[in-house]
């Protein structure tokens, strides 16, 4: 986007008074000396240099003036900012069964579904990590970006809070990480980066997805924790089913080897009440925290406050025009006698 | 020790004369604009929750976009991310997803000032690809929307093209059981108004083509048969209540359903705009939402400019034609 193109105003209406900007070039905040004839002056270069500028000075006075009424701004800003603290990116499961609660009903009562208990605790993680960065993303059937990296925590609030609203159908994991992945952009890889997965539930990872999930971990190289909500009586993850042991049949324990075998730290939380998810997010609160640079949009850049400058400037050129100014001769009251007479003379001199 | 004395003699004459002294007072208050304090006050300010259709019909590329063709779904992000630049501070956005028949908050309603990256980052992060299912039963969803306000205690702001797929039953759709009007907000209407293909994706996401006649229902055959089905070659009321043949139509080509629209912003009391609105949606949500009171800051430069401006207009406007004036008098009084 070219500069002018980004450049707007927020109240166009003001601009109508540009043309008074005019008006400095038929009058003068100088004083005027009557003289009986203008050639009693002697042309000077440096006098109109002088009357040139406070020209130009009113103009710009009045011109930057409308300008900033206008409210000049600049879309598309962006600021350069450093925040301290972790990189978290959050997974969390939006399927229909989180929504239960951890016994796997439909919760009723004082009880607590699993959603709402994430909700919960995960409100009060970011509430204690306030320097990091945190990235939401939601996944079901699709993958679902809900927010970037921010570290806005009433946003992230904002999106933590919708979490226990009903969700969809199924679990697809695999490409709720690649997008977990993604949202750690390019930028700041010296950064701690932690991917925290919330669900009650695994699917399987395709196999041809396999690879590129690994190259994605292996690049960004995070610090992954499972938080996994286990409805109670479900198999966990060191349960190994009766009968054959595939994906299919026990997807939450190959999940689990699979996060094992990627190469990055790892660590899994099988929670099956609210106090174990507490006291998982504990543990996770333990991370170092390390200066992050970040690039952050903003909505616009307000350049009112530049105008409202350069319009003081003129204006201190025309205040300094007024101090400078002189008269030609000292005062006299004869200059009243002379005063009709010489209305005209002023007039073009002026 | 000697004091300079020429100074303060021309800052008292400066002072002493009309010019001078309107000259620095406009100074003075336009230096004021730098240190002036924002003021605390209540103002009015809209919150809304912004629902966006990303079905497949969204993908249509009959919109514009600096100059190009653009998707449904990529002008209704662009238009998105300009309101929440444009609505004032103090107004606050969510954001959900509709598809199917449902809608899925993906956060509560945000500041638009404070927490702009983020809001702007979500609007630029929607894609059709976090849809979850491929029906687009508007009426519905744009029901559970207005529940979903409702809840939040926010208005709404629906962004749709109308086209829904299947298409409605002969008897019409489903019907609101709210009450209309207790969420006030916009339905944007998005696409235009000469049919166009919609584009079709593989199960990777990659296009493949367009949706061909063939390809879509044209007419929905849940419920009773419509009136005059009995015409209808190869009817048999109990085998082919809708005739033996599929019915031919159109329903693989989209435009912006505003009619429909229209009328599902009257049946729940809601506005509706275009899309393509030149004035951009910051205005037509401000006059359709609930004006809510929220702590605000508010600006005093305007009043301390505009006071500026108004002494500068005298000293370079008024006073001189007024002395333009006084002169042609006196040289008529004269007899120049």
């Amino acid at each position: 986007m070219t500069l002018l193109a980004r450049f707007g105003v927020t109240a166009p209406g003001w601009l109508w008074l540009l043309p008074l900007a005019l008006l400095p070039l038929v009058a003068t905040a100088q004083r005027r000396v009557p003289v009986p004839s203008l050639a009693l002056v002697p042309a000077d270069g440096l006098s109109r240099l002088v009357d040139a500028v406070l020209t130009l000075a009113g103009m710009a006075a009045i011109g930057f003036l409308v300008l900033a009424l206008a409210g000049p701004r600049l879309a598309g800003e962006s600021v350069a900012r450093t925040g301290e603290g972790a990189q978290v990116s959050l997974l969390i499961d939006r399927s229909g069964s989180m929504n239960e609660t951890f016994a796997g009903r439909q919760p009723s009562g004082a009880e607590e579904s699993k959603a709402a208990a994430s909700r919960r605790i995960l409100e009060a993680f970011v509430g204690r990590r306030a320097h990091d960065l945190v990235a939401v993303s939601a996944f079901s059937t699709s993958p679902m970006a809900v927010l970037p990296m921010t570290d806005r925590h009433e946003a992230v609030r904002a999106a933590i809070r919708a979490i226990d609203r009903p969700g969809l159908e199924a679990t697809n994991v695999a490409r709720g990480l690649g997008l977990a992945l993604s949202q750690f952009g390019p930028g700041a890889p010296q950064a701690s980066r932690v991917l925290l997965l919330v669900s009650d539930g695994a699917a399987v990872i395709d196999r041809r997805v396999q690879p590129l999930l690994r190259e994605e971990f292996t690049k960004i190289h995070p610090t992954l924790y499972w938080l996994f909500l286990r409805t109670a009586g479900s198999p966990g993850l060191a349960d190994r089913p009766a009968g054959e042991d595939s994906p299919q049949a026990a997807p939450e324990r190959h999940l689990d080897l699979f996060f094992k075998s990627l190469g990055v730290p790892y660590r899994a939380f099988e929670a099956e009440n609210a106090q174990a998810v507490d006291e998982a997010i504990r543990e996770i609160d333990r991370l170092e925290r390390k200066p992050i640079a970040f690039v952050e949009r903003r909505p616009q850049r307000d350049l009112s406050g530049l105008a409202y400058g350069l319009a003081a400037l003129a204006l201190g050129l025309l205040v300094a025009g007024k101090l400078a100014e002189t008269d030609l001769a000292g005062r006299r009251p004869a200059s009243r006698e002379a005063a009709p007479g010489s209305a005209q003379t002023t007039r073009r001199a002026a | 020790m000697t004091v300079p004395k020429p100074l303060p003699g021309a800052v008292a004459r400066l002072l002493g004369e009309p010019r001078g002294r309107l000259l620095a007072c406009a100074l003075g208050l336009t230096l004021l604009t730098a240190v002036a304090p924002r003021l605390p006050v209540t103002g009015r300010r809209v919150e809304a929750v912004v629902v966006v259709d990303i079905t497949g019909s969204m993908n249509t590329r009959d919109e514009t976009l600096g100059g190009r063709p653009a998707s449904r779904l990529d002008k209704a992000k662009a238009a998105l991310r300009a309101l929440a630049a444009d609505l004032p501070c103090g107004s606050r956005l969510g954001l959900g997803l509709f598809a199917e028949r449902r809608t899925f908050l993906l956060f509560e309603p945000i500041d638009t000032c404070a927490d702009f990256a983020a809001l702007d980052g979500a609007i630029a992060g929607l894609d059709w690809r976090m849809g979850w299912e491929g029906d687009s039963r508007i009426a519905a969803g744009l029901f559970r929307a207005v529940a979903l306000a409702g809840e939040l205690g926010s208005d709404l702001v629906f962004v749709t093209d109308g086209h829904e797929a299947p298409p409605l039953p002969a008897r019409g759709g489903p019907a609101f059981e709210g009450k209309p009007g207790a969420v006030r907000g916009l339905i944007v209407g998005a696409g235009g108004h000469v049919p166009s293909p919609i584009p079709r994706y593989d199960d990777r996401g990659r296009e493949i083509g367009f949706y061909g006649p063939e390809d879509v229902p044209h007419e929905n055959r849940f419920g009773p048969p419509p009136p005059g089905a009995e015409t209808r070659e190869g009817y048999n009321p109990r085998n082919a209540p809708f005739g033996g043949v599929a019915t031919p139509g159109t329903e693989h080509l989209s435009t912006v359903r505003e009619t429909y629209l229209r009328g599902l912003a009257a049946e729940t009391g809601l506005s509706y705009a275009p899309l393509d609105d030149p004035a951009g949606l910051a205005a037509a949500l401000t006059a359709a939402a609930t004006p809510r009171p929220r702590p605000v800051l508010l600006d005093p430069r305007p009043v301390l400019g505009a006071g500026a401006l108004a002494l500068l207009s005298v000293l370079f406007g008024f006073l001189p034609w007024r002395a333009r004036l006084a002169g042609a008098v006196s040289r008529l009084r004269h007899g120049a």
